[in-house]
């Protein structure tokens, strides 16, 4: 016991070394059943488990799960799957892969059919991951594949399930489109994806891809030295996706995108009692069926390349001066803060001279004494650019976030743009300059820095319609279960109230019905007999506002910089039930362009609920998908 | 303040050991090295990171080494709270992988508190050990403290879920109480309420990993889950025979037929290539370290020395059979890591630092004899 001052009392060293002994033999004895089992399978099993591993015929197979269906709000199919052929090759023992190719291609030449691989041979092939050759085939190569297999080892077609787009691209832009998973997708930890899953890529397709894309099944097979499958050695079945229930109506949509007859532009109808959105158009658009099998490079630059930009979602993400439909907004504030009455008179000359410059009225020769209703109704610049001076932009801009304006709606789909409500503390932090006294005149009249969406725009007209509460935009009604039944529900959702007293919203209601209703009104060519449209027109400024008339016209011959078209608009006067917003870029005049689009879509609904739709029978039949093997 | 530089520190630094475990390091490299092989085009390289893991750990290798172990011991409770709160942290809001959620996100990389918690938690039995030193055996109710200790971690590491990391500590700690002393009575007592409580243990385990147990007793009843990694597992090392398939060039490795090749199943990776002969090197050098390990624990001159690098030693050994002894087929299939040998950056890291503390104890037996 001649240990150091620390160990006074505690266990003897002996009794250590003692049990350390015992331990060293414990485990060196472990070791040694260790390498006695490793000497076992490595020697004595050696060759069999050798000869195993080179017939290793075990492969395991992914099956795609079939993608849950996109229905509107009648029970029509929007979004189906359908089967697509493709041809694999799975490397097989002592096959020369180039001249199995060859082969193929010379198979395909006697029906003089070209064989155009989707890419080239990867430099490794491993023997248990199948290499897509072709995509989404003919039955004519099914039939030449299936036919001189014994010539063609390893050489097989697979059958998946695909997107079909039932409307192609009329609903592209909202309900998006699918694609093989991406690296970045595949790298995320949490998102259990493997290669060659498919995932939604934008719109409702990949905002709901978590429920829609169903669970990935898997087959372990045993195949013979040509590839073919031998046995099924145990399978989990993929699982369906689940039903996603759309606000949207298929019928109204599609008359909707034939009503901008492929003029570029957007419109929302959506309706005002809760929000949900009827149809959602944006033009010009894409076809989401072209990415099924992996699109073309050549097709996908030219989509992305176009300056048109088919492939973004106008209706949230294009932001549009409000152009007259904001002077709404202008006169509810105006009314509420008592800087006008409904009596009072303004004397429109056709211009409004601050400071050295002159603000032109859109009628040249002026309205003459215009009281609010008037002002509204034939859509009077001087009017409001004397309304908006008295307001202030900050007093302007209160009222238009109390519309939702300069805030995204909070709508289920991604690169929604937020639009913009100028203040003066925005443009001092944005361009370090103080507000100017024109830059409210422009405000007034829904120009200069403002920007809306068209969703922004109808969200903003069906509060006014339903008497004042914002309800925020909604797509989806429900996600079914396949086999039926309520997997979530998405419920109405209240943003807020207007806030304006009953009068003002009774004031503001009755001008936008003699906008379309009235003599002189600007939104004449929105009346629809029996319907009692309201609305507001607008035509916003791509180029600044020209001093005199003749630059102005020289302006308008290049089309780009043409005014777009607005109009916002709901119905029926009384009880509405239905709001359409639309813009038509570049068109001209918000009362010649728009405000017959939106009366082709208002007469498209109106007419449709004459037809009293029999929900079930509507419905188009689901192509049946034969099961992958 | 700490830090006291002694010429003896470098006199008497433990070659053998350092050795040892470069050795294995090097080996483990090599090996991911030969499975990240066919991990194809888009992936950063493991061996890399492996290799910048090693890298890192040497550093706090340098910090368990050279401050006394006496010093560091002081902080063993702290580091045990520091490592019990990131435990917290981790089931608060913890980075999720595989369906476990066993990390926390430091920006660059993913920290496993469960990694740090085995070291910390030899420190700091320890330290209870060395505080409450007694001539006599333990009995069970003087063990409560130390109780509790182990089974706090546990229960929030079982949460994750990780089996592995779970049983990795109760059977550390365990080793360490049975090598400290307990009651022969006392050691009935527990193993029997073990066995009772087993039954309820089943009750709370995860689907999978009551799969895992009972395709243990049968694998090939369930050829598509786990019964597939022992039966890939055991071809590709049988495949190998005497000398192995060489560097590269095992077929079941490289055509990934071996599930978790990098980690778990690194090792049949290793016997493929390499053969029985490779396997058997690489079994007797961690051998070597456990006997080494051992013999330090031996030769401390004080009960924290001996405890500290018995608990170490315990670590290793444990794992090292565990892992091998599922890859093998003996064993059933729990996530077991081999150590140095398999992928995993804080594993890397723990263990190079508890290899710093076993380095640690071995020199300053050196110096403490004064």
């Amino acid at each position: 016991m001649n240990k150091p001052g620390n160990l006074q009392n505690g266990p003897e060293p002996a009794d250590f070394r003692r049990k350390l002994t015992v331990v060293m033999i414990l485990i060196c004895a472990a070791l040694s059943v260790l390498m006695i089992r490793l000497w076992y399978l490595q020697i004595i099993k050696g060759d069999e488990l050798k000869q195993r591993s080179e017939n290793n015929a075990v492969r395991f197979r992914r099956i795609q799960p079939l993608r849950g269906l996109i229905i509107d709000r009648n029970g029509m199919v929007i979004v189906d799957n359908r089967p697509s052929f493709d041809v694999l090759y799975l490397p097989a023992r002592g096959v020369d892969p180039d001249s199995l190719l060859g082969k193929l291609r010379d198979i395909y030449a006697t029906k003089s059919i070209d064989f155009s691989p989707i890419q080239p041979l990867p430099r490794t092939l491993k023997s248990y991951l199948p290499v897509r050759l072709e995509k989404n085939v003919g039955m004519e190569k099914v039939a030449l594949v299936e036919t001189n297999s014994m010539d063609l080892p390893g050489v097989y077609v697979d059958v998946t399930p695909v997107r079909l787009y039932l409307d192609g691209e009329v609903t592209a832009p909202i309900i998006g489109y699918t694609g093989e998973v991406s690296k970045e997708e595949l790298e995320r930890p949490e998102g259990d994806y493997a290669s060659g899953d498919i995932t939604g890529k934008s719109g409702i397709e990949k905002a709901l891809d978590p429920y829609v894309r169903g669970r990935r099944g898997n087959e372990l097979v045993e195949v013979n030295v040509t590839g073919k499958v031998i046995k099924n050695l145990g399978r989990i079945d993929p699982v369906c996706g689940a039903n996603v229930v759309l606000t949207m109506d298929a019928a109204l949509q599609k008359a909707a995108w034939e009503a901008f007859e492929g003029r570029p532009g957007a419109a929302v109808a959506m309706d005002p009692r809760d929000g949900s959105i009827l149809a959602m158009v944006s033009s010009p658009s894409f076809d989401p069926n072209l990415f099924n099998s992996g699109i073309a490079r050549e097709a996908w630059e030219k989509l992305q390349k176009d300056p048109l930009k088919p492939m973004s979602n106008r209706a949230i993400a294009g932001q549009y001066p409000p152009g007259s439909t904001y002077k709404l907004i202008v006169a509810a504030a105006a009314l509420e803060e008592g800087v006008i009455t409904p009596e009072t008179r303004i004397h429109c000359k056709g211009s409004f001279d601050l400071g050295n410059r002159t603000y032109r009225c859109w009628r040249k020769n002026g309205h003459g004494p215009v009281n609010l209703h008037r002002a509204l109704v034939e859509s009077c610049d001087v009017y409001f650019y004397t309304v908006g001076k008295k307001l202030g932009v900050d007093r302007i801009a209160h009222y238009a976030k109390k519309f939702g304006l300069g805030d995204a709606t909070g709508i289920e789909l991604a690169h929604e743009r937020k639009g913009l409500v100028p203040t003066r503390e925005w443009k001092l932090a944005r361009m370090k300059e103080p507000w100017q006294m024109g830059e409210t005149i422009s405000i007034s009249i829904g120009q200069g820095f403002n920007l809306t969406t068209p969703l922004q725009l109808a969200q903003a007209y069906a509060a006014l319609a339903n008497g004042g509460t914002l309800w925020r935009p909604r797509l989806v009604q429900r996600i079914e279960a396949p086999q039926g039944g309520v997997v979530r529900e998405y419920p109405p959702e209240k943003r807020g109230e207007l806030g304006l007293s009953g009068e003002t919203v009774k004031l503001l209601q009755q001008a936008l019905w003699g906008v379309v209703n009235e003599n002189g009104g600007t939104g004449y060519a929105a009346r629809i007999d029996g319907a009692d449209v309201c609305g507001k027109t607008g035509t916003s400024q791509v180029v600044g506002l020209p001093q005199d008339e003749q630059a102005r016209r020289r302006k308008r011959i290049a089309a780009f910089q043409k005014d777009h078209a607005l109009f916002a608009c709901y119905a029926p006067a009384k009880r509405p039930e239905i709001v359409v917003a639309v813009v038509a870029e570049h068109a001209g005049g918000g009362g010649a362009v728009a405000a017959p689009i939106a009366r082709r879509i208002l007469k498209a609904y109106f007419d449709g609920k004459k037809k009293e739709r029999p929900l079930e029978a509507a419905a188009r039949p689901q192509t049946p998908m034969p099961a992958g093997n | 303040m700490f830090f006291k530089y002694d010429r003896r520190i470098l006199q008497n630094f433990d070659r053998t050991l350092f050795a040892l475990v470069m050795s294995i390091c090097a080996i483990g490299v090599v090996n991911i090295y030969s499975t990240g092989f066919s991990l194809g085009e888009n992936a950063a390289p493991l061996y890399v990171k492996q290799l910048q893991w090693i890298v890192f750990g040497l550093l706090f290798m340098m910090v368990t080494f050279f401050i006394d172990y006496r010093d560091i011991n002081r902080a063993a409770y702290g580091i045990y709270a520091f490592a019990l709160a990131s435990l917290v942290a981790v089931a608060l809001f913890g980075h999720t992988a595989n369906g476990a959620q066993r990390w926390i996100s430091l920006g660059v990389f993913l920290f496993q508190p469960s990694e740090l918690m085995k070291i910390s938690i030899i420190l700091a039995l320890a330290r209870y050990f060395d505080d409450h030193k007694s001539m006599e055996p333990y009995r069970l109710r003087e063990l409560w403290v130390p109780f509790g200790m182990v089974m706090l971690p546990c229960a929030l590491i079982l949460k994750q879920p990780d089996l592995g990391t779970a049983l990795m500590i109760v059977l550390v700690s365990a080793s360490i109480v049975l090598f400290i002393g307990m009651n022969w009575k006392s050691i009935l007592i527990a193993v029997s309420s073990l066995l009772v409580l087993m039954p309820l243990a089943w009750h709370f385990l995860k689907d999978y990993q009551k799969n895992r147990l009972l395709t243990f007793l049968s694998p090939e009843s369930d050829p598509l889950g786990t019964g597939y990694h022992i039966i890939q597992s055991m071809i590709a090392i049988g495949s190998g025979g005497f000398l192995g398939k060489g560097f590269l060039k095992g077929s079941q490795t490289q055509l990934k037929f071996l599930p978790e090749q990098q980690t778990d199943f690194v090792f049949s990776v290793f016997a493929e290539e390499w053969g029985f002969l490779g396997g058997l090197v690489l079994m007797l050098i961690f051998t070597s370290l456990i006997i080494w390990g051992l013999k330090i624990a031996l030769h401390s001159k004080d009960l924290l020395g001996t405890i500290i690098s018995f608990g170490i030693t315990a670590l290793i050994a444990w794992q090292v059979l565990i892992n091998m002894g599922m890859v093998l087929g003996v064993l059933p299939v729990v996530g077991i890591p081999l150590p140095f040998i398999s992928y995993g950056g804080s594993a890397v890291v723990s263990l190079m630092a508890a290899i710093g503390l076993l380095m640690n104890v071995s020199v300053r037996r050196f110096i403490l004899q004064r």
